[in-house]
C-alpha cells in the first residue's frame, strides 16, 4: 500500500482527512448519546473501509503504468543469456526440448530458475528443507537431461519469484526470459500470471511457454496475456470484494452486539430500579402530609421549540425534612420512569399505572431531579418536563 | 494545448531512484512495445542501461503530467521520445520533460511535417527523422551520451 506521507501534500492531506473523520467522533462523544456515537464510529470507518476498498480494486484492475527497465548486456556482443524460469514444467519434454536446442548454439548461456514456492504453514513447520530438497532433485533432474553442463546452470529459490528474477537481473542478467506455467495455478505451480508481470518489469523480450496436460507446449500470445491479465484481475477484485461484504458483515455484528449487550444491560438496571420501587411501596406507613397526585404523560406538553415532550404534570416539590411526602403517580406510559436526585439520596422508579410513592429527604435544600430512563432526551434535562426540583425545608 | 514556453524547471516529487545501474542510462518512450524493445535490445548491447516506457498510450495516467513526476526520466542521461507527435498527449509530455528536466539529452523522432508549435518545443533537442530504425537510434544515441565505457562485465 502506497505511504500517505511520500510528499509534503499527501502528508497533508492524510492529516485533513484525519482530522475531518475525528471531528465528528469527538463532537458526538462529547455532546451525544452512546447511541449516536457509534452510528458515527460507524459512519467514519464504513467511509474510509469504502474508499481503501475502491483504491486497492481500481488498482487490480487498472495497474500502474509501469516502465520496463534492464541493465546492460554483459559479454561480447555475440553472447545470449537465457533466463528460464519454471519449476513443476521442468520434467515437461518440450521445455527440455527447447533448452537443449538454445544450449547447443555455443554463444547461448542459460540460467534455469526453479522457484520453490513455500507456502507460509510449511515455513513454521519447518518442513522448508524437504520441499527445497525435492526442487533441488528435480532441477537436477532436468539439467541432466538436458546436458551442455557448461552452457546451463541451475538455481533453486525460496523467494518470491519476481524478487528472485529481479536478483538473477543484477547477477545473471538475461537478454531473454522464459517463463514456463500451466494455464491454471496449482499447488505449487507457478502462477501463469507471472509472465505478464515480467513482461511488465523488465525491457527484455520475455517468452511463455503455456502446458496443457496432455498437449504439447504452447507459447501464448500477447492478446491472451493481455486478457489473462485482465481477467486474473477481475478475479482478484472480486476475490477481493468479497472479502470486503463479510469483513464489513462481521464489522456490523460486532455492532449490533455491543449494542444489544448495552440494551440488555440497560434493562437488567430497569428491572433492578423496578424491583427497588416496588420495595419501596412497601414502606411502613407513618406520618405523612399530604398526598400530591400526578401524572407522567408521555408527549404531553409541548417545548418552546413546538415540539410535544414526555411531562411530569408536576415538576416542583416541596417537603419537611424527615417527613414522608406521598405521591400518587399516573404512569400513564408503558415503560417506567423515574424521579431521582442524586444530591438528595432520591430515586423513585415509577412504574406504568397508578401507585403511590414516598418521598422523604433528610437534609434542608433545594434539589435538581431528572427522569434516569432512556426516554424524551431533551425533556430529561428540562425542569418542567422529565426534570425539576425538590426543595426540602426544616420541619 | 501545452504552452511552448518554457518556464524554469518545477522541482518534481519523486518516488525512490528506480534505476539500479550506475551505467549512461536511456529512457526510450514509445507506444510500441515491440519497437521500444527493439531499440532497448540495440542499446543495451552498446552498453547502456535501458528504461521503456509506453507513454500516454499505455496503460495509467503519465505521471510526467502529473505532480509527482517520472523518477526515470529524472535520472535518464538520454531520452528517446517516438511517440508521435501528432497528438496533444504526446507534446504534453515532451513538453514536461523539457521543463522539468531541462538539462537531460532528448532526442526526438520527429515526423516530416514539423509545425510552429512542435518546431519550438523542439528547440535545444537532438532530432532524428522518422521513420529511424533501432541502428540508426542507438548510433545517434551513442553520438549524443558518448561511447559508455565498456565496463558492464565487471560491473554485473
Amino acid at each position: 500500500m502506497r505511504s500517505p506521507f511520500s510528499s509534503e501534500t499527501e502528508a497533508f492531506r492524510f492529516l485533513l482527512l484525519l482530522v475531518a473523520a475525528v471531528i465528528p467522533i469527538v463532537l458526538a462523544t462529547v455532546f451525544g448519546p452512546t447511541w449516536l456515537v457509534v452510528v458515527v464510529l460507524v459512519l467514519v470507518l464504513g467511509a474510509v473501509a469504502v474508499r481503501a476498498a475502491a483504491l486497492h480494486m481500481q488498482r487490480l484492475r487498472d495497474p500502474a503504468m509501469q516502465v520496463k527497465m534492464a541493465p546492460p548486456h554483459i559479454g561480447s556482443p555475440s553472447d545470449r543469456r537465457v533466463l528460464v524460469v519454471a519449476n513443476q514444467t521442468l520434467d515437461e519434454d518440450a521445455l527440455l526440448s527447447e533448452l537443449e536446442r538454445l544450449a547447443s548454439n555455443p554463444s547461448v548461456r542459460i540460467r534455469v530458475l526453479a522457484p520453490a514456492l513455500i507456502s507460509p504453514a510449511a515455513r513454521m513447520t519447518g518442513g522448508i528443507d524437504g520441499l527445497l530438497a525435492e526442487a533441488r532433485a528435480k532441477l537436477q533432474t532436468a539439467l541432466g537431461r538436458i546436458g551442455h553442463s557448461r552452457a546451463v546452470s541451475g538455481e533453486i529459490s525460496d523467494a518470491d519469484p519476481l524478487h528472485a528474477i529481479e536478483d538473477e537481473f543484477a547477477t545473471f542478467v538475461p537478454d531473454e526470459v522464459i517463463v514456463s506455467t500451466r494455464w491454471e495455478r496449482t499447488e505449487g505451480g507457478l502462477d501463469p500470471l507471472l509472465a505478464g508481470l515480467v513482461r511488465e518489469r523488465f525491457a527484455v523480450p520475455v517468452r511463455h511457454l503455456v502446458f496443457e496436460p496432455g498437449a504439447d507446449a504452447r507459447e501464448s500470445d500477447r492478446e491472451t496475456e493481455v486478457r489473462y491479465r485482465r481477467e486474473a484481475g477481475d478475479t482478484a477484485a472480486r476475490r477481493f470484494g468479497l472479502s470486503a461484504v463479510v469483513g464489513v458483515a462481521v464489522l456490523a455484528a460486532l455492532v449490533l452486539s455491543t449494542a444489544a449487550l448495552i440494551r440488555s444491560s440497560e434493562h437488567s438496571e430497569q428491572r433492578s430500579a423496578a424491583e427497588a420501587a416496588a420495595n419501596q411501596r412497601l414502606v411502613e406507613p407513618g406520618p405523612v402530609a399530604n398526598v400530591v397526585a400526578l401524572k407522567v404523560i408521555p408527549e404531553g406538553k409541548r417545548g418552546p421549540e413546538g415540539e410535544k415532550h414526555d411531562e411530569f404534570t408536576t415538576t416542583e416539590f416541596t417537603v419537611k425534612v424527615g417527613q414522608p411526602q406521598l405521591l400518587k403517580i399516573d404512569n400513564t406510559d408503558t415503560v417506567p420512569h423515574s424521579i431521582t436526585a442524586p444530591g438528595a439520596g432520591v430515586n423513585i422508579v415509577v412504574m406504568p399505572g397508578v401507585h403511590t410513592y414516598k418521598l422523604l429527604l433528610q437534609r434542608a435544600g433545594t434539589y435538581l431531579w431528572f427522569c434516569t430512563f432512556v426516554c424524551d432526551e431533551w425533556a430529561m434535562h428540562h425542569p418542567g418536563y422529565m426534570s425539576g426540583y425538590i426543595t426540602a425545608v426544616a420541619s | 494545448m501545452p504552452s511552448t514556453e518554457l518556464s524554469p524547471a518545477k522541482s518534481p516529487k519523486l518516488e525512490p531512484q528506480p534505476w539500479r545501474w550506475t551505467h549512461p542510462r536511456v529512457l526510450i518512450e514509445h507506444p510500441d512495445e515491440a519497437a521500444g524493445l527493439a531499440i532497448a535490445s540495440g542499446l543495451r548491447y552498446a552498453g547502456f542501461a535501458v528504461g521503456v516506457c509506453p507513454g500516454p498510450h499505455g496503460l495509467g495516467q503519465c505521471p510526467l503530467t502529473g505532480p509527482e513526476g517520472c523518477a526515470p526520466a529524472h535520472d535518464a542521461d538520454v531520452v528517446v521520445c517516438s511517440l508521435g507527435y501528432e497528438r496533444e498527449a504526446a507534446r504534453e509530455v515532451l513538453h514536461e520533460l523539457r521543463q522539468r528536466y531541462p538539462h537531460t539529452k532528448l532526442l526526438v523522432e520527429v515526423p516530416n511535417t514539423i509545425d510552429t508549435e512542435l518546431q519550438e518545443l523542439l528547440e535545444g533537442c537532438h532530432v532524428v527523422p522518422a521513420p529511424a530504425s533501432p541502428e540508426q537510434i542507438v548510433e545517434a544515441v551513442r553520438s549524443i551520451a558518448g561511447e559508455p565505457a565498456q565496463e558492464a562485465e565487471n560491473d554485473a
